[in-house]
């Protein structure tokens, strides 16, 4: 079941950063691309390998999170159902099953190729800054995203109001349980780590926008969505939205002061085996 | 402040007027002190704020709505409510170890014979951890009861449990809310046999045939527990799911509230007294032989899991009331056993329901656990915080593997005894049972319908029934159900301890409501907490609650009339807000 998921997920998000490089990279930047990437990827690369360790080191965490948090952690759901109650109930007071599916397909297939996509743009750029800064932005959201998910223990408002807050992806689509199970515990919906990804692509979307106007046009939208979306699919709370954002601009703006201060190839001007090949 | 009037001020004074003035002052602040002492002194009443500890929606859909449900009546009628939703471990752990709750809402296990309650209500157990108990309540009245049903037999035994019953409806400890029903979703073409016998139980799946070719009976299980801790003595890990039972035998087995031999060959009762004959060549998983030491161990290490016949024991948070009726073991050879029971025969006949436990490897377990640098509470041994992985047992199946949230796999055990020629009794009819853990009923149901999975052994959520479709290759499964719904008090708290402030919450309840509107009509709404052929006549549902009648009618609660019931029994409003002293 799993693999099926994921098989389709890699399908359609293939095709859609396919159709992402026709229309938004273009032919020119493929062309240069052909002709830098090994010094582009040489530039990426430190920032690369600590992503990587991030993620794996991510993987190990989530297992160990939800028993630290259970020691340690505060337990904030009903402050926030008490808070803003009744807002994610007004949202889905929108439900179709059109929107339903629309919103499903986002906050899984859109979700991914905004986050896969960019990757591969701002690599098509001779200037590798933009890249780095997307890169450095996801691992400070995953960093500091577990801080949070250590901390605080929260249930998302499907948990709370079952009958009211359908869980609305799950039930019409059950086989997403299998994927979004590997990535998520049920007590990590603070902040929303969908949303402050998204959004972190939907700054760095607008500030590139001279470059990529194109990609600003579709980013910022789907960014939007993607985080409507978790609230519509009765995963996460408003307040793990607007928390989700707050990160995505610290993120950002941290990316941008640490870039470059801390480059491991401009200080050492580490030889790198592929531009020997060269 | 009378006094004051006798001063006069602005006036020269001779000196014995100024020390007669400043006694008269000493005598007047003393007067005044002492009573805004009175008035001070007096602890301010203020609004009675509770908890209401849950699951939420992934671990019992049903249970945090009953939770709000309840928010919501406490809230009409003045009291500042607060849910606290937890994983299933962490609320079994404030509930029934560490005792942090106000309130609760939950299942109880419950049982097929009444007197699980002696485990759940002896006052002798209030300060313990685990099923005994967690309540914390305290009636000498009711004690007497429990003891004495465990003594009786027959007709006399149910005079005594249906003043049993009248007493606790009386006094409402916990509030029985219903009664769930049981289903399951199972593939009828690769097995025959579901429902021969309860499938939360051994015999459910012992009783199954495999058809031709199939060698492996796959379920789909809702709970991630069993994935990650395999300890049966372990509470916050135990759920109604049979797999344990499949590991470790026990003397006796269930099969619809009768006891049956199973591990043990025969067993005879004389006034207290149970005589047990033990199956010959019985052996653990590890191959080491199982013998009437290992049986006199475990129960045992039941009554106290540091093995010491100590003033104050640590006795394991599950099987406490069973082992408990136990006075003594007499080892009579390698597999003779005389048990001094403090029990009737039906108690006693339960008391051979607990499982097992190869001495070998559980004696070393009775030390107290360490955390390097945490001080760890009394009575936690390794024997009940272990999490037992492998488990070492003597049943049917042996443990194969297991990938923690993903899947358990257990494999045929040749050598057991129910493989013999000679022992007529169910046996396993696969090679290997594998559990694999999918954490919701929908995809459950699905990984059934695509041949993924034989059946959701985790009971279903009631409200994915209504779209159960039955096809030629599968079929929905109802079972009998003993476990039921209730709210949970702490009497060690204030205002719970208040027989009539429990009542007065009980009659917020509109059970018939709930019953339609949490559990789309698949429960029954109860006034005790015993299966419906113990309930007396008095206390059977009548269309309302016999013990504890709803104020208001179709869910409305009518606010005047519960506020009124929580006045008449002592307690004050002021500002709409329900005061209580704490």
């Amino acid at each position: 079941m799993l693999v099926q998921v994921l098989l389709q997920l890699a399908v359609v998000v293939t095709l859609l950063t396919l159709a992402g490089i026709a229309v938004i990279v273009g032919r020119y930047r493929l062309r240069d691309t052909r002709r830098e990437w090994a010094s582009r990827l040489r530039a990426a690369t430190p920032i690369t390998v600590v992503l990587i360790v991030v993620l794996l080191g991510n993987g190990v965490a989530r297992q160990v999170v939800p028993d630290l948090s259970w020691m340690f952690g505060w337990n904030l759901t009903w402050a926030i159902y008490d808070i803003e109650g009744q807002f994610i109930l007004w949202l889905q007071s929108f439900e179709t099953s059109a929107l339903t599916a629309f919103f499903s397909f986002v906050y899984i297939y859109g979700y991914v190729f905004l986050l896969v996509f960019p990757v591969v743009a701002y690599f098509a750029l001779s200037n590798t800054r933009p890249l780095r800064e997307l890169l450095t932005a996801y691992t400070l959201n995953y960093v500091l995203g577990l801080v949070l998910y250590t901390l605080v223990i929260a249930y998302g408002p499907r948990n709370m109001m079952p009958e009211l807050v359908e869980a609305l992806m799950y039930d019409t689509y059950p086989r997403y349980q299998h994927l979004t199970r590997q990535v998520n515990r049920n007590t990590n919906v603070f902040p929303s780590l969908h949303t402050s990804l998204a959004a972190t692509v939907g700054i760095l979307a607008y500030q590139t926008r001279a470059v990529y106007p194109r990609w600003a046009v579709v980013a910022v939208p789907l960014a939007i969505s993607v985080a409507i979306s978790t609230m519509y699919l009765g995963i996460h709370w408003a307040i793990d939205v607007v928390a989700g954002i707050v990160l995505a601009y610290v993120c950002v703006e941290l990316a941008g002061l640490l870039v470059g201060r801390w480059s491991v190839t401009e200080r050492f001007d580490v030889g790198n085996p592929l531009s020997r090949l060269r | 402040m009378t006094d004051e009037k006798t001063a006069s001020p602005g006036r020269p004074r001779s000196r014995r007027a100024v020390l007669a003035g400043t006694a008269g002052l000493a005598v007047a602040t003393s007067g005044c002190v002492r009573q805004v002492r009175t008035v001070v002194n007096r602890d301010a009443v203020d609004q009675l704020s509770v908890t209401i500890v849950t699951l939420p929606a992934d671990g019992d859909r049903e249970g945090i709505r009953l939770a709000r449900e309840v928010a919501a009546v406490l809230e009409a009628v003045g009291v500042d409510v607060s849910v606290d939703m937890r994983s299933n471990e962490e609320f079994l752990r404030a509930i029934l170890i560490n005792h942090e709750f106000d309130l609760y809402v939950g299942r109880h296990p419950g049982g097929t014979d009444p007197d699980f309650l002696y485990e759940a209500l002896h006052s002798v157990y209030a300060e313990e951890s685990g099923w005994q108990n967690p309540f914390g309540y305290a009636n000498l009245q009711l004690d007497d009861l429990l003891e004495a049903q465990r003594l009786a037999d027959g007709e006399e035994r149910e005079a005594v449990m249906a003043e049993l019953l009248e007493e606790l409806a009386r006094e409402q400890p916990f509030v029985p809310i219903c009664v769930p029903e049981e289903h399951r979703f199972v593939r009828t073409d690769r097995f025959d046999g579901w429902g021969e016998a309860h499938p939360a139980t051994r015999l459910g799946y012992l009783e199954l045939e495999a058809g031709d070719d199939v060698d492996r009976l796959r379920t789909a299980h809702t709970d991630a527990r069993i994935s990650e801790n395999l300890n049966p003595l372990t509470a916050e890990y135990r759920d109604h799911e049979p797999f344990l039972e499949l590991v470790y035998d026990s003397l006796a087995t269930e099969r619809d509230s009768e006891i049956e031999p199973w591990l043990a060959e025969d067993w005879t009762y004389d006034d207290g007294t149970l005589r047990v004959r033990l199956r010959e060549d019985c052996r653990f998983h590890d191959d080491e032989p199982l013998d009437a030491d290992d049986v006199e161990f475990s129960y045992r290490l039941l009554q106290d899991t540091e093995l010491e016949d100590g003033e104050s024991p640590s006795p394991p948070p599950r099987y406490r009331g069973l082992a408990a009726a136990v006075d003594a073991i007499d080892v009579d050879g390698e597999l003779d056993l005389e048990f001094e029971l403090d029990a009737g025969e039906a108690v006693a006949e339960r008391v051979l329901t607990a499982p097992i436990l190869p001495e070998h490897i559980w004696t070393e377990r009775a030390a107290p656990a360490t955390v390097r640098g945490v001080s760890v509470a009394q009575g936690a041994t390794e024997a009940v915080t272990v999490d037992n992985v492998p488990p070492v047992g003597s049943g049917p199946f042996r443990f194969g593997s297991r990938t923690e949230r993903e899947h358990v796999t257990l494999e045929r055990f040749d050598d057991h005894f129910t493989r013999r020629e000679d022992v007529d009794l169910p046996e396993a009819s696969v090679e290997e049972l594998r559990i694999q853990i999918d954490p919701r009923s929908t995809s459950a149901i699905e990984l059934v319908s695509t041949d993924s999975a034989d059946i959701t052994s985790a009971i279903l959520e009631t409200y994915v029934l209504d779209d159960l479709e039955p096809a030629p290759e599968t079929a929905p499964l109802e079972s009998p159900s003993w476990t039921f719904y209730h709210l949970g008090f702490n009497t060690r708290r204030a205002p719970f301890a208040n027989a009539r402030f429990r009542r007065a919450v009980a009659r917020l309840l509109d059970k018939d409501w709930l019953v339609e509107d949490v559990f789309h009509g698949y429960a029954a709404p109860t006034a005790t907490p015993v299966t419906e052929e113990w309930t007396p006549e008095e206390l059977a549902w009548n269309g309302e609650d016999p013990a504890t009648p709803f104020f208001g009618s179709d869910g409305e609660l009518d606010v005047e009339a519960a506020r009124e019931a929580f006045e008449d029994a002592g307690f004050s409003y002021d500002d709409g807000a329900l005061r209580v002293r704490r």
